[in-house]
């Protein structure tokens, strides 16, 4: 049972190594964008809204394309299309949910970043709402890598 | 038990990936604040020592893996070579100094190269 469970077609490879490295590259961005962001609202700088701002757009985003294309090609290679077990409704949930969120917080950060620029502080609101929205994301995210591993049903 | 572990052994993994963006950042000349180094910091050396132990764990656990397998070994001396220039690059990445940029991407590289044995695990 457990030597089955550790074994897996060749083909899967390829798709499972982009989903992996996707779903690392946006957890790891959002745990540097959360804790940049609790930095600048304790009186960080400018630049640290702008490089939360900046890890969303430049990295936390294209992480999820990453993640969410290779998953959809997973699910072809397994033939998990028409059936879908449970575990895969908790990664298809988990992603589009936070999608919403992510873009939500990124048009946050990207005006806390504008008005921090501007002189106008550092979007004290804004920063807390983009952390907020991140931790949830982040908190789902670990819900996920859970079903991924587990597999519940 | 094969879950559970294996569920540890990939949120320890996602905490060496908190260490390698957010020191990437640091490599790429962002600044990213105090908080943001010492939760980088406190997840390479929880998810440093989660992941190999929790990946030793496992190897004695599954019936078709041993810990001498080449794929296995071959992790655990990308492993050392990412503690060593994790080391090293935090430290000169801290004082600013040159030349600790290439460090921090030896590291990360070492921790791409170990995701790519767990994923492909040549010779299992």
């Amino acid at each position: 049972m457990i030597l089955l469970a550790a074994i897996r077609p060749d083909d899967w490879n390829l798709p499972l190594f982009l989903h992996i490295l996707g779903a690392m590259t946006l957890v790891g961005t959002l745990g540097l964008v959360t804790a940049s962001l609790v930095g600048a609202w304790r009186g960080g700088s400018v630049a640290t809204v702008r490089l939360g701002f900046r890890s969303l757009l430049m990295a936390a985003l294209p992480a999820w394309i990453v993640l969410r294309v290779s998953a959809e090609w997973l699910v072809s290679e397994e033939n998990l299309d028409e059936d879908a077990p449970g575990w895969v409704d908790v990664g298809y949930m988990t992603s589009d949910t936070t999608f919403l969120l992510l873009i939500v917080a990124t048009v946050c950060a990207g005006i806390a970043a504008r008005r921090a620029a501007r002189g106008e502080g550092g979007g004290g609101g804004l920063n807390r709402a983009v952390v907020v929205l991140v931790a949830i994301s982040l908190v789902a995210y670990v819900v996920a890598i859970w079903a991924m591993a587990t597999k519940p049903s | 038990m094969y879950d559970w572990l294996l569920f540890l052994h990939l949120l320890a993994a996602f905490m060496l990936a908190v260490t390698a963006v957010t020191y990437s950042a640091v490599a790429l000349g962002a600044f990213t604040g105090g908080p943001a180094i010492r939760v980088a910091d406190a997840c390479w050396n929880v998810g440093g020592i989660g992941t190999l132990v929790l990946g030793i764990w496992l190897a004695l656990y599954v019936d078709g893996y041993e810990v001498w397998d080449g794929w296995i070994l071959g992790a655990i001396a990308l492993w050392l070579v990412a503690t060593g220039t994790g080391e090293r690059a935090r430290t000169q990445l801290a004082e600013g100094a040159p030349g600790a940029a290439p460090v921090h991407w030896v590291r990360t590289a070492a921790v791409l190269g170990l995701l790519v044995l767990m994923v492909w695990k040549p010779g299992a």
